[in-house]
């Protein structure tokens, strides 16, 4: 066995260790263990992820001594690593950009813990990334909750905790039913393995035998990782979650968790059920349909929300209704289509926090639009990457959102079913996207008569404005050279099965 | 194959080099930085279609099936010609008009970047290459138009940028099914929709045709998708609405050549419904504009609605799909770019100097400034379509395709339409002369003094004006040009 | 079909609480109803996995008097999976009390529609 397979296994722990050692330390030796375990984490990866390129052929790495069927394993494929690899670059850059905010939104003296959810929440997500058995990912669905919902309420105040409290509801309806699907399909199939229960459920469906049973067990985990994952009409609590948490949360959380479990999702879909099989039963359409729905409503409530924050939240109901109306297309260009947003929305959304936040701090710090007039002049940087992050979400080309929206097209072309109402509500919430994001774009280089915030130059904040150019300069990379990353992707997919 | 890229990224990359650059404390440094960025962004223009004419630039793969790649033709050559003459004219009207304005740096940089995009689209190879800086011509262009920051500069802005995007998306849905049936987006004169998939896909093709026509007339100011301009045009300042009105919105006329001759074919859509349904929108249009206008005291404003009006002049010429008709609408485009933009610039001069914006107002203005009033009627008097102008010939085209083109109830109908908006045309461009050159016994013409505007302003008025006639009086030379592209494309 | 349900009453009744304890984690406003929906629900899913490991006349594998067949014992994975079940349980209720409390500190009251709508009138 080569060194390089231990890689992902010794991420995932690195990380737990680095989460409990962190919770004996001061806030700077948090930070600073924090930044150079992603660093490590990114590294180990990468070298994953050029070794299975190399091979041409994804690993299982078997932890412990038992041997499949009945120990626990790690699977490392072509997109494992390269998900994991995107995952690490944007809460790196995430965690960097809202490092100065962090100081004013977490009380003094409790910042360590930030860092020590952080870490828990990157092994999680590694975790659900790479694991080969279902249970593991319920695991580690439920480590990824709790510390999601703590880095929610880190900041102290009523909205906060309040949402805290709701996000914690829908997500344990969640993983209960998430739970109850992996029990039933353990039920069905006795094996929590992904690659066993994959060949038992083939044989199953081929036999006819428990057809309904499977169907539920099918429907009660989409639907669970659905609820998860904030699809629409499971969105109520997403707004408040990302809008008044700290910056760094609601940027790691929007483009990391909620992807995190459509990532499992996915897997589930090609590793455990099949995607023939999953094709075949009826939760598909209803995947597509509230992918459809969300792409519309999410945008309609992001046009009428006064607060940049809340609307950006919005917007993102809108982008996982995108990510599951690829997944419901049933389409292995539908599917190609879907992972590939999920890296551009990661990609965008979390710049948009960032570049936000920039914003409403050069405006008092208030949110309100009135308040926003004029503030890409105070905080030239966060004014020009606002810009980037809004013209790639309104689609422009040369961005990484023209591209997976081409992607989605050019899937949606090719089925003849869904074509036109994909076709028609991908237009029709793109339209939406621009009204309100150039509306805002428009609103914050307004010049205003009297200044009254000071401005911010290069000076005051070089690491802040590092962040921002590097989050450009990842979403140009997306939006111009997608072709090798499409192809990553496709290969990642066929590698699965 | 060098100028081709310089032509296209010299004034994007100078237009940002002019905006990230610190505020220059003498105006005279700028001025002499944009006219001399203008002055070889021309030269490079001029350089690249007489040598790198049919050479094809392969920039860079968005993806494999979408490479962004650039060939200069002639319809290319029309339009880029077009551009840089107007915005060399407007641009050195600015360098006087906008002395008054703020932020003159910023006015310039955005309109070096807007003159390098609009090359970049008439030298566009390929459709998704067209759509990407059709977008990028909508964002660069929107800062000229909301230029002053007033509220309702801003609200024109607004409603610009929010119908040309739902136009540009309609467009883009559109070429979803053309990348898939018609298996590549570069342009071909005559189309690349193969018979058989023609056959097969009838109904879903000709839909997705009139769904694109819509999209990109939206640019064009097409109905039902017109009031943007009427918005946008009188908002931006005189030199940048000149630009936009003749220039900008023939982007519009470009694509919908483009979509219509070079991807679907001029022999797939003649006689479909899509052609009818088009041939009627743009005659409400062009009546439609002209009415409006008619109506409309505000100058600036008239002139946008005229613009609705004459540039449904081409796009009818167009969907009529007869040789001279396309001729006509060739020899349009060329005509109404000069004549309108001399009139923005002859009306834009007459704000500056006066201040006054109403046609009522501009009694007497002939005593004021009789040249820049001469030059306002000759133009005008070529919009009318009153030889020996540009506009005649090419209305006669027009009205010769029209009547050759056999379509029933069309033939016939689209000359009637274009002579009483012609007759409209003349009743509300010509009440500026009329009431300029002879104010009436009531008004008192003393207290006016003759204060003609300074050449930077009158020199490119007297330019445009001197084009326009010289097309009346020389055409053949451009129909002969033309014809070399009627018989690739009819 | 019915004649399957009561053989199998064991899993009727985990279905039945999961759904109870579905309906009042989601449709319940007070807080610790809300919990206490959320054990419900977790406890059906136990109760069903248990009924599914067990097989009647069948004991634990542990070896006591040598190794017997395999066929003598049952399958210890689901009581595993109770157990791991039952910790992340736990530990999730442990976080949604402690919220509670926070929440109630705040504004003394479970109720959390009530707690939304001070939260707007605050408009903070």
């Amino acid at each position: 066995m080569d060194l390089v397979q231990n890689f992902p296994a010794v991420s995932i722990l690195l990380c737990l260790f680095a989460g409990i050692i962190s919770s004996g330390l001061k806030e700077k030796a948090a930070r600073y263990v924090n930044t150079v375990l992603i660093a490590t984490v990114m590294f180990l990866n990468a070298c994953t992820l050029g070794y299975v390129l190399h091979t041409g052929e994804a690993f299982v790495y078997v932890m412990g001594k038992f041997p499949a069927p009945w120990g626990n394993e790690i699977r490392v494929g072509v997109l494992e690593c390269f998900m994991a690899l995107f995952f690490c670059i944007i809460m790196l850059l995430s965690l960097l950009g809202g490092r100065k905010k962090l100081a004013d939104e977490v009380e003094e003296g409790k910042t360590f813990l930030y860092y020590v959810l952080m870490n828990l929440l990157l092994s999680s997500l590694l975790a659900l990334v790479y694991t080969n058995d279902l249970f593991t990912a319920y695991v580690f669905v439920e480590i990824n909750t709790i510390a999601a919902c703590g880095l929610i309420m880190i900041r102290q105040n009523g909205r906060t905790i309040e949402a805290a409290a709701r996000y914690m509801i829908m997500s344990l309806l969640g993983s209960g039913m998430l739970l109850m699907g992996i029990c039933m399909l353990y039920d069905l199939t006795g094996h929590l393995l992904m690659s066993n229960i994959k060949e038992q459920v083939a044989i199953l469906s081929a036999s006819g035998e428990y057809r309904i049973p499977l169907l539920v067990t099918i429907a009660l985990m989409s639907v669970g990782l659905a609820i998860k994952s904030a699809l629409f009409p499971f969105h109520a609590w997403l707004p408040d979650a990302y809008g008044y948490s700290t910056v760094s949360s609601a940027a790691v959380l929007s483009s990391l968790v909620s992807k995190g479990y459509i990532f499992l999702l996915i897997k589930i879909i090609y590793r455990v059920i099949g995607f023939d099989i999953f094709e075949a039963s009826k939760i598909i359409d209803v995947l597509f349909v509230f992918g459809l729905m969300g792409m519309i409503f999410g945008s309609l409530s992001a046009i009428k929300e006064n607060d940049v924050r809340r609307m950006i939240a919005y917007s993102s109901v809108a982008q996982i209704g995108y990510i599951y109306m690829g997944i419901g297309m049933g389409t292995q260009a539908g599917m190609a289509a879907s992972v590939f947003h999920i890296l551009s929305h990661a990609a965008t959304k979390s710049l948009l926090f960032i570049a936000a936040i920039g914003l409403t701090d050069v405006s008092g710090g208030s949110r309100k639009f009135i308040d926003l007039t004029g503030a890409a002049y105070r905080n030239k940087w966060a004014g020009v990457t606002f810009t980037v992050g809004s013209l790639s979400m309104v689609g422009v080309p040369l961005f990484s959102g023209f591209i997976s929206k081409l992607l989605f097209a050019q899937a949606a072309v090719q089925n003849n079913g869904k074509m036109l109402p994909a076709l028609i509500v991908l237009g029709i919430s793109t339209i939406l996207n621009a009204i309100y994001f150039m509306k805002t774009v428009i609103r914050i280089y307004t010049p205003v008569e009297e200044n009254k915030y000071e401005c911010i130059t290069f000076k005051d904040m070089k690491l802040y404005a590092v962040t921002l150019v590097c989050f450009i300069v990842l979403n140009v990379i997306l939006g111009v050279s997608s072709q090798p990353i499409v192809d990553l992707i496709e290969q990642g997919l066929a590698m699965f099965s | 194959m060098c100028y081709m890229i310089l032509s296209i990224f010299f004034p994007i990359l100078a237009g940002i080099f002019l905006l990230v650059r610190k505020e220059m404390k003498v105006r005279k440094h700028l001025l002499f930085l944009t006219g001399s960025f203008l002055v070889l962004e021309g030269i490079l223009v001029i350089l690249a279609i007489s040598l790198a004419k049919g050479e094809l630039l392969l920039l860079f793969n968005l993806t494999d099936r979408l490479p962004i790649l650039f060939k200069i033709d002639e319809v290319s050559i029309i339009f880029s010609a077009l551009a840089i003459v107007i915005f060399l004219c407007a641009g050195f009207f600015s360098f006087e008009y906008m002395k008054h304005e703020e932020k003159e740096k910023r006015y310039y940089g955005y309109y070096l970047i807007v003159l390098g995009v609009l090359v970049a689209l008439c030298f566009a190879g390929n459709l998704i290459t067209f759509y990407l800086f059709f977008e990028l011509l909508t964002l660069s262009s929107m800062p000229l138009v909301l230029h002053n920051r007033s509220r309702e500069a801003i609200m024109a802005g607004l409603k610009y940028l929010f119908y040309s995007l739902a136009g540009a998306y309609m467009a883009l849905f559109g070429l979803y099914f053309i990348e898939k049936y018609g298996n590549t987006l570069t342009f071909s004169a005559g189309g690349v929709i193969s018979a058989q998939t023609a056959e097969d896909h009838m109904v879903l093709l000709l839909g997705i045709a009139f769904v694109m026509l819509l999209g990109f007339g939206v640019k064009a100011g097409m109905f039902p998708m017109h009031a943007w301009l009427t918005a946008a045009h009188p908002a931006a300042p005189a030199p940048a609405s000149a630009v936009l009105s003749a220039v900008i919105v023939k982007a519009g006329v470009l694509a919908i050549v483009r979509v219509v001759y070079y991807i679907f074919g001029a022999s797939f859509l003649r006689g479909s419904w899509v052609q009818k349904v088009w041939l009627i929108l743009t005659l409400i249009t062009i009546f439609m504009g002209s009415m409006l206008a008619y109506r409309e005291p505000v100058l600036k404003k008239r002139l946008a609605y005229s613009t609705i009006s004459q540039v449904s002049y081409i796009l009818f010429g167009l969907a009529v799909m007869d040789g001279d008709s396309v001729t006509g609408g060739f020899l349009h485009v060329l005509s109404h770019g000069f004549i309108k933009a001399a009139l923005f610039l002859c009306a834009g001069a007459m704000i500056y100097m006066t201040g006054r914006t109403k046609v009522k107002e501009l009694r007497g203005i002939g005593k004021e400034m009789p040249i820049l009033l001469w030059c306002y009627t000759i133009v005008s008097l070529g919009l009318i379509g009153i030889p020996p102008t540009g506009g005649f010939i090419s209305k006669w085209y027009l009205a010769l395709g029209s009547l050759n083109s056999g379509i029933s109830g069309f033939g016939l109908a689209g000359p009637i339409v274009l002579l009483v908006s012609a007759l409209l045309t003349a009743g509300y461009l010509l009440p500026v002369t009329i009431h300029g050159f002879l104010p009436g016994e009531e008004f008192d013409g003393n207290t006016l003094e003759r204060k003609e505007p300074s050449l930077f302003m009158l020199i490119p008025i007297i330019v445009l004006t001197v084009l326009t006639v010289a097309i009346g009086l020389f055409p053949n030379g451009i129909i002969s040009y033309l014809s070399q592209i009627i018989t690739k494309i009819i | 079909m019915g004649a399957n349900l009561f053989t199998n009453y064991g899993e009727a009744v985990a279905m039945i609480l999961f759904g109870i304890g579905f309906g009042n984690l989601l449709l319940q406003s007070n807080l610790i109803k809300k919990i206490i929906g959320l054990n419900i629900m977790d406890t059906a899913i136990y109760l069903f996995l248990a009924e599914k490991g067990y097989v009647e006349g069948r004991v634990a594998p542990i070896v006591v008097n040598g190794v017997q067949e395999a066929e003598a014992y049952i399958n210890p994975i689901p009581s595993g999976l109770v157990l791991t079940g039952i910790v992340v349980s736990v530990s999730v209720s442990a976080l949604m009390l402690s919220i509670t409390i926070r929440l109630y500190r705040r504004y003394h009251t479970l109720d959390l529609d009530e707690i939304s709508l001070r939260l707007k009138k605050e408009g903070l």
